[in-house]
C-alpha cells in the first residue's frame, strides 16, 4: 500500500473518533516502513488539527472531540516506542506532559475537558486530574510524571486564589522554574494570571493549545 | 416514595464505571442513539415551534433515557440506579404549587401549562454573580424595589471586610451568612420583608449552604440551589445540599446546566438530557422546581439560537406532557448599559413566557461581572407579561424571535459585550438607573412596541 494511503486511513480513524481502527492503520503503516515522523504529523496531528476545527465551526461537538482523544491516544502508544528509537535525540516531537486539574473545591470541568482534549490532539501528553483537586496533589502528580506543564481551570472567583495559592507553593519548594503554569476559565484575565505569577492564560482551547505550543517551544 | 437516604446507599453500592465511560458510552451514545430512534431534529429558523408530534418525541426520548441511565456519583463513580416505577412515581410527586415566602409577600410559584390563564412569576436578580460588597446591597435593592418582581434573588460576595473569599475555607460561612443579611435588609428597606429568594449564592461548596439553613438568614419558606453536575450526575457536596433540606424543610431548586454543543451534541440531544435531567432531579435532588439553564459551549450565553430552541423544547415537553414547575434563568452575553442586553433578554422573555416557564434574571454579561441591574429586570417582566397578555401563539413568538436575533447576535462573533458595572448605570444611593441607561431602555421599549409588542 501507498504511504499516502496508510496516512489517509489513519486520519479517517482519527476524524472519526475510531480507537481500534487508528490502532490498526498504525499497525500496518509501520509494518510497511512508513516514517514514524509522518505518521505523527500527516497522519495523526493533520487529522486532530481538523477535528479541532471542525469542533470550532459547530460541526463537531464534545463526544467526538473526546473520542478523538482516545483514538490519538491508543495509536501514540503504538507509534511513540517507534519514534523515539528512531529520532532519539529528538523527542521534542512528542510534545511534552501535562498535567491538568479543576483546582480545589470548583467543579467546573467543561472547559477543562476541551482543553485538556485540545491538547491531546495537539501532540501532548495529558493527565487529567479531575475537578476539585487540592494544590499538593496536583504538584505531587506533576512531580511524579515529571510534567512540563501546569494547566489549571477556575470559573469561581472564590476558586481563582488557590491558583495563587499553588504557584507560592510551587516557590516555597524551590521547583518553580521546573513548570509552565496555565490558568484559565471564564473569570481569569491577561491581568490577572500576570498578577499571580503564571505563564499565561488564554481566552479559549484553541488559544490554550496555541499558547501551550508557544511557551514549550515546539 | 423513596427515602432520600436510599440514595446515599446506592451511591455506596451502585455499579462502578469510570467517569469518561460514564460521559462517553452512557450518556454520548444513548443520546445519540435516542436523537436518531426519534428522528430529532431542530431548525434554526423555527426556534419556537408548535411542532406537537416533536415535543412528544423529546419527551419520550428524555423518559427513555432517565429509565435507563439513572444517575452517577462522582464521589463513588458509581451509577445511583432508578428503576422506571421510581422515575413514575418521582414525575407523579412534582410540585405542582409551591407557596414561597411569607405574609403579603408570599407567591405560589405553579407548575405552567402551555396557554395558561395565569401569568408567569419573576425572580429579580443576577443569580450567582461576582458583585463587590459595597454595592451589593444597592445592586439587589434595584430589583426588589421593581413592582413586576415577584421573588429576589442575588449574586455572589466573593470578598468580606475587605478580605478574598475561599470556598470550603470558613470564610465561605461568613460570606453566605453577609449575603443574606443584605438580602434580608433589602427587603425590609423596600417594604417587602416577607418575599422568598432563591438565595445563599455565596455557598459554592456546602458549607455556606449549611450554616444558611436559620431562620434568621435562609427561612424555610426560601429556597437554595442543589446543582446536578454535567450530566445526569450528583456528587456528596451536592447530595448534602439535598439533605440539608429534609428536615428544615427548604425550597429545593435543582439546577442542571445542559451543555448544548456537549455531550448531548446539538440541540435536540441537549434537550432530550435536559428533559432527563428534570426526571432524575425529581428524586436525586429533591426537586421542588427546577432552574431551566442550558448554556451554549461556546457562548455560555442562553440568547443563541440553539439555546433558545432547547429552553422552548425542555419547557413545552413538560407542559403538554407532565407540567413541572420551571424557572428558566435569562443569561444574556451582554452586560448592563448596553442595547444588545435588552434586545437578548426580550428574545429570551418572549420564549420562556409562551414555553410554560417562569422567568429569572438577568444574568447578565455572561453572570461573570457585576455589571447587572434591576432594569433590564423590568423589561424581562415587561415583555413576558406582554406575551401573555398578548395570548402570543408560538408561531408569533417565533416570528419576534426572528426578528431581535438580527439586532444581537454580532454580540457572539466579537469579543463578548460587557457593559458596565451597577455603580455605572445606576445612582446607587437614589438606586435610579442613571439617564443614559433609562433612555437606551426607552428606546428599545419603543421599537419593541413597533415590532408589535403590546408593553
Ligand atoms: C455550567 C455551569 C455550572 C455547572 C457546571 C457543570 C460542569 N460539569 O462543569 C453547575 C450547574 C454544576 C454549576 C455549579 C455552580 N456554579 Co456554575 N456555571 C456554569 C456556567 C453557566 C458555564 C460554565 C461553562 O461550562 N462554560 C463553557 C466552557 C466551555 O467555558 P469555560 O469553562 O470558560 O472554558 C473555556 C475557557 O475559559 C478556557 N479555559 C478553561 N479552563 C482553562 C484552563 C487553561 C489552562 C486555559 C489556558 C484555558 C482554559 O478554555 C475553555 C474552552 O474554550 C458559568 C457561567 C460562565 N459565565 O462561565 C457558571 C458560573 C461559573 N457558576 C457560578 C456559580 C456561582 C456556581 C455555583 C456556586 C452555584 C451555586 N450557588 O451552587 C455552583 C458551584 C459548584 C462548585 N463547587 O464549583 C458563577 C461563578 C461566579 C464567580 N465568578 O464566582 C458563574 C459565572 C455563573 C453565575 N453567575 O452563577 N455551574
Amino acid at each position: 500500500m501507498p504511504e499516502s494511503t496508510h496516512l489517509q486511513a489513519i486520519a479517517t480513524a482519527i476524524i472519526d473518533g475510531e480507537a481500534e481502527d487508528a490502532m490498526e492503520a498504525t499497525k500496518a503503516a509501520l509494518e510497511d516502513n512508513v516514517d514514524p515522523m509522518e505518521i505523527l504529523n500527516r497522519g495523526l496531528m493533520d487529522a486532530a488539527d481538523e477535528v479541532g476545527k471542525r469542533f470550532e465551526r459547530s460541526e463537531y461537538f464534545l463526544p467526538e472531540l473526546m473520542l478523538t482523544g482516545r483514538a490519538l491516544k491508543g495509536a501514540m502508544e503504538i507509534v511513540k516506542p517507534v519514534l523515539l528509537e528512531k529520532y532519539a535525540d529528538n523527542d521534542s516531537q512528542v510534545k511534552g506532559k501535562v498535567v491538568s486539574a479543576t483546582v480545589h473545591t470548583d467543579i467546573h470541568d467543561i472547559g477543562k475537558n476541551i482543553v485538556s482534549s485540545m491538547l491531546t490532539a495537539a501532540g501532548f501528553e495529558v493527565t487529567d486530574m479531575g475537578v476539585d483537586v487540592p494544590i499538593k496533589s496536583i504538584i505531587d502528580k506533576a512531580e511524579e510524571i515529571e510534567a512540563r506543564v501546569i494547566c489549571l481551570s477556575a470559573l469561581l472567583t472564590t476558586s481563582m486564589p488557590f491558583m495563587k495559592d499553588l504557584i507560592q507553593l510551587l516557590d516555597a519548594r524551590g521547583i518553580r522554574q521546573k513548570y509552565i503554569v496555565l490558568v484559565g476559565g471564564a473569570s481569569v484575565t491577561e491581568s490577572w494570571a500576570m498578577h499571580i505569577g503564571a505563564d499565561g492564560t488564554a481566552r479559549n482551547a484553541a488559544d490554550a493549545v496555541k499558547l501551550a505550543r508557544a511557551k514549550i517551544g515546539a | 416514595m423513596l427515602n432520600y437516604l436510599d440514595i446515599l446507599d446506592r451511591a455506596q453500592t451502585g455499579p462502578y464505571i469510570s467517569e469518561e465511560n460514564w460521559d462517553l458510552e452512557k450518556i454520548a451514545m444513548t443520546t445519540r442513539r435516542l436523537v436518531k430512534k426519534y428522528k430529532l431534529e431542530w431548525n434554526p429558523n423555527e426556534l419556537v415551534t408548535d411542532d406537537a408530534a416533536l415535543s412528544e418525541a423529546i419527551w419520550k426520548a428524555g423518559y427513555e433515557m432517565a429509565v435507563e441511565l439513572g444517575s452517577y456519583s462522582r464521589s463513588t463513580e458509581r451509577i445511583i440506579q432508578l428503576s422506571q416505577d421510581e422515575i413514575d412515581s418521582g414525575i407523579r410527586n412534582m410540585p405542582q404549587e409551591v407557596v414561597m415566602g411569607e405574609g403579603k409577600d408570599a407567591r405560589t410559584l405553579y407548575a405552567r401549562h402551555l396557554n395558561d390563564e395565569r401569568a408567569p412569576l419573576f425572580f429579580g436578580g443576577s443569580p450567582g454573580t461576582p458583585i463587590p460588597e459595597k454595592i451589593f446591597l444597592a445592586n439587589v435593592i434595584s430589583y426588589m424595589q421593581e413592582p413586576l418582581i415577584d421573588l429576589a434573588t442575588c449574586g455572589t460576595l466573593v470578598e468580606v471586610d475587605g478580605r478574598e473569599v475561599r470556598t470550603g475555607n470558613p470564610i465561605e460561612i461568613v460570606s453566605t451568612r453577609r449575603e443574606l443579611q443584605y438580602m434580608r435588609q433589602g427587603l425590609k428597606r423596600v417594604g417587602r420583608a416577607g418575599m422568598g429568594m432563591l438565595a445563599a449564592q455565596s455557598s459554592v461548596s456546602e458549607l455556606g449552604d449549611l450554616a444558611a439553613a436559620h431562620p434568621d438568614y435562609l427561612r424555610s419558606c426560601d429556597s437554595h440551589l442543589v446543582p446536578m453536575l454535567n450530566e445526569l450526575k450528583m456528587d456528596h457536596r451536592n447530595i448534602s445540599r439535598a439533605v440539608n433540606s429534609l428536615e428544615y424543610g427548604m425550597v429545593n431548586a435543582s439546577l442542571p446546566c445542559v451543555i448544548v454543543g456537549g455531550l448531548g451534541g446539538g440541540p435536540a440531544g441537549s434537550a432530550v438530557i435536559n428533559v432527563a435531567s428534570y426526571l432524575i432531579a425529581n428524586i436525586t435532588c429533591l426537586a421542588d422546581y427546577h432552574i431551566l439553564h442550558p448554556i451554549h459551549v461556546r457562548h455560555v450565553a442562553t440568547s443563541t439560537r440553539d439555546v433558545l430552541w432547547v429552553i422552548n423544547a425542555t419547557g413545552q415537553a413538560f407542559a403538554r406532557h407532565a407540567p413541572t414547575i420551571i424557572v428558566a434563568d435569562i443569561y444574556p452575553k451582554s452586560g448592563a448599559g448596553t442595547k444588545e442586553l435588552l434586545y437578548e433578554t426580550a428574545a429570551n422573555a418572549i420564549v420562556n413566557a409562551v414555553s410554560g416557564n417562569h422567568l429569572e434574571g438577568c444574568g447578565a454579561a455572561d453572570g461573570n461581572a457585576p455589571n447587572c441591574s434591576g432594569l433590564e429586570a423590568r423589561l424581562m417582566a415587561e415583555v413576558a407579561l406582554a406575551s401573555h397578555r398578548m395570548k402570543m401563539s408560538m408561531k408569533e413568538a417565533n416570528d419576534f424571535v426572528l426578528q431581535l436575533l438580527p439586532k444581537y447576535e454580532h454580540v457572539f462573533t466579537q469579543d463578548g459585550n460587557p457593559g458596565k458595572p451597577f455603580n455605572e448605570v445606576y445612582d446607587t444611593v437614589k438606586i435610579e438607573p442613571l439617564d443614559f441607561w433609562q433612555k437606551m431602555y426607552e428606546e428599545v421599549k419603543t421599537e419593541l412596541k413597533e415590532m408589535g409588542l403590546k408593553l
